[in-house]
């Protein structure tokens, strides 16, 4: 018999610990990995919580408008999840940080839910800056701030603005917002806002029938429109989002207007009769019922007739 | 045929310390994993209630200017108790705010008032409690606000008192945590 003396001897021993040990490690591993992949879903959890309690202080009190660039640590996907389920409707709000370690990006953390937040935007802003712009909407009444959200990369080219906003953008020092008078002047990789017909822009405004058109997506219209609060919201939020969006300031506008209504009949006996009431009830069913942002001009009309109404009153409902 | 079998002795003495050592080790890292998580899991309840109150903050000193609250344009901070007093029996708005507990109370002049606020006795009373869902509020945050009410004499015309708005965050409890 040759021995063969190249051979390595392994002892059962050795084979059982190598086994055991790669088992061990590999669990290690895995265990450390789902740990690290729970904390960064947990701090992406807090994180939109975080996010949806800063956009308060940013929110108005007298002031017609408001900015603001939230910064983020690292680069980060906001999730704007709007829902119309319910009284209110919810603003879902959830984020997911890029990292070195583990995928770059995973799934966002665990949504949170505000139900007095309005958030227009794209369905998905990646950055490491947002710029926030905030604006109350009055229907005749005060019904909520709505907050239009963008990334700090993201560039918009404004084509023939209006004056009134271009003073308002200019004024609020709004960062990412140009003004030029033709498209062609416009920035690269910038998206161009036309208020023209048939421009050939990215997203494109007709004053006259009050709607936004954006590439290759529906047309949305906002037809408030006093403050361009709407208008705003249409140009930066997804098509999706807008109708989301005004369906749920509806429901709000709704509520507020029966508020309103018991507020009439609760101040009648003191000699402040409005005579408000059945109007009141009128708009409440009407916004209520709201289906589409295309039904937005006769909301507009009665909150109109509203506001004409309470300016002659005694002691004003709002 | 004795010496295989001394041989065999050792080998099993020596599988049984690893098999030992291995149960030790991986009964020590379970231990290490439960006191980890026990430490991580308090840490996340402690710092859920932060957020919650920190929610309850921002909110206070805002929730002036909520159109369910506001008064008009011309006074900041000022809040309409006319509306709040009838928002409290809105039961659609339990669950707007994300709060436990939400109440404005009358500070001056108010003669140690205590009595809940209802259509019938108001002004007369000294709180309005909008929300409560545990009777535990804790601590809760709290603002100094105007609180302003229409009254009629020859004409309409706005009274304000001065008043505080307190607001306690969802507690754990009370979403089940």
């Amino acid at each position: 018999m040759i021995e063969n003396k190249k051979g390595i001897e392994f002892s059962f021993g050795w084979i059982f610990a190598i086994i055991v040990g790669a088992a061990i490690i590999s669990l290690s591993i895995y265990g450390a990995t789902s740990l690290i992949r729970e904390n960064r879903n947990t701090e992406d959890t807090f994180a939109g919580k975080e996010l949806g309690i800063i956009l308060s202080p940013v929110e108005t009190s007298l002031e017609s408008g408001r900015t603001s660039l939230i910064s983020f640590p690292v680069e980060t996907r906001v999730y704007n999840n709007c829902k119309t389920f319910g009284n209110f409707g919810s603003q879902g709000i959830s984020i997911a940080t890029k990292s070195g370690v583990g995928d770059l990006w995973q799934k966002s953390g665990v949504e949170s839910t505000f139900y007095n937040k309005y958030i227009f935007s794209s369905n998905t802003i990646e950055d490491k800056n947002a710029v926030v712009f905030v604006k109350p909407l009055e229907m005749p009444y005060k019904v909520a701030d709505l907050i239009f959200l963008w990334g700090a990369n993201d560039k918009y080219c404004f084509v023939n603005s209006p004056q009134d906003i271009q003073k308002e953008i200019s004024d609020l020092e709004i960062k990412g917002i140009n003004f030029t008078d033709s498209a062609q002047k416009c920035e690269k990789n910038s998206q161009k806002v036309c208020f023209c017909n048939n421009c050939g822009c990215d997203i494109e405004v007709n004053i006259n029938a009050e709607s936004v058109k954006r590439k290759g997506q529906p047309t949305v219209y906002y037809a408030d429109d006093r403050q361009n609060v709407l208008l705003y919201g249409a140009i930066f939020a997804d098509p999706g989002i807008y109708e989301c969006q005004v369906k749920r300031l509806m429901k709000r506008t709704s509520e507020l207007a029966l508020l309103y209504n018991s507020k009439s009949s609760s101040l009648s006996p003191k000699g402040c009769n409005s005579n408000l009431e059945s109007e009141l009830i009128r708009y409440a069913n009407q916004t209520a019922a709201l289906s589409s942002s295309l039904n937005l001009t006769d909301v507009e009309s009665s909150s109109r007739e509203l506001e004409d109404r309470n300016k002659l009153l005694l002691c004003k409902l709002f | 045929m004795r010496k295989i079998s001394k041989k065999n002795n050792n080998a099993q003495m020596k599988i049984q310390e690893m098999a030992f050592v291995l149960v030790a080790i991986m009964i020590f890292f379970g231990i290490v994993a439960i006191f980890y998580l026990k430490v991580s899991l308090s840490n996340l309840k402690g710092n859920v209630e932060l957020q919650r109150g920190q929610e309850a903050n921002e909110l206070v000193r805002k929730i002036s200017s909520a159109p369910e609250f506001y008064l008009n344009k011309e006074c900041d901070g000022c809040i309409d108790m006319d509306k709040v007093l009838l928002l409290k029996e809105r039961k659609n708005y339990q669950g707007f705010w994300n709060l436990d507990y939400l109440a404005v109370e009358v500070i001056y002049p108010n003669s140690n008032k205590t009595e809940e606020c209802t259509r019938s006795n108001f002004p007369n009373c000294g709180i309005v409690t909008i929300i409560n869902k545990t009777g535990n509020t804790g601590i809760p945050a709290s603002a100094f606000v105007a609180l302003c009410r229409q009254e009629f004499k020859q004409q309409g015309y706005v009274k304000c008192d001065l008043g505080k708005i307190y607001a306690s965050g969802k507690s754990l409890e009370s979403t089940g945590g």
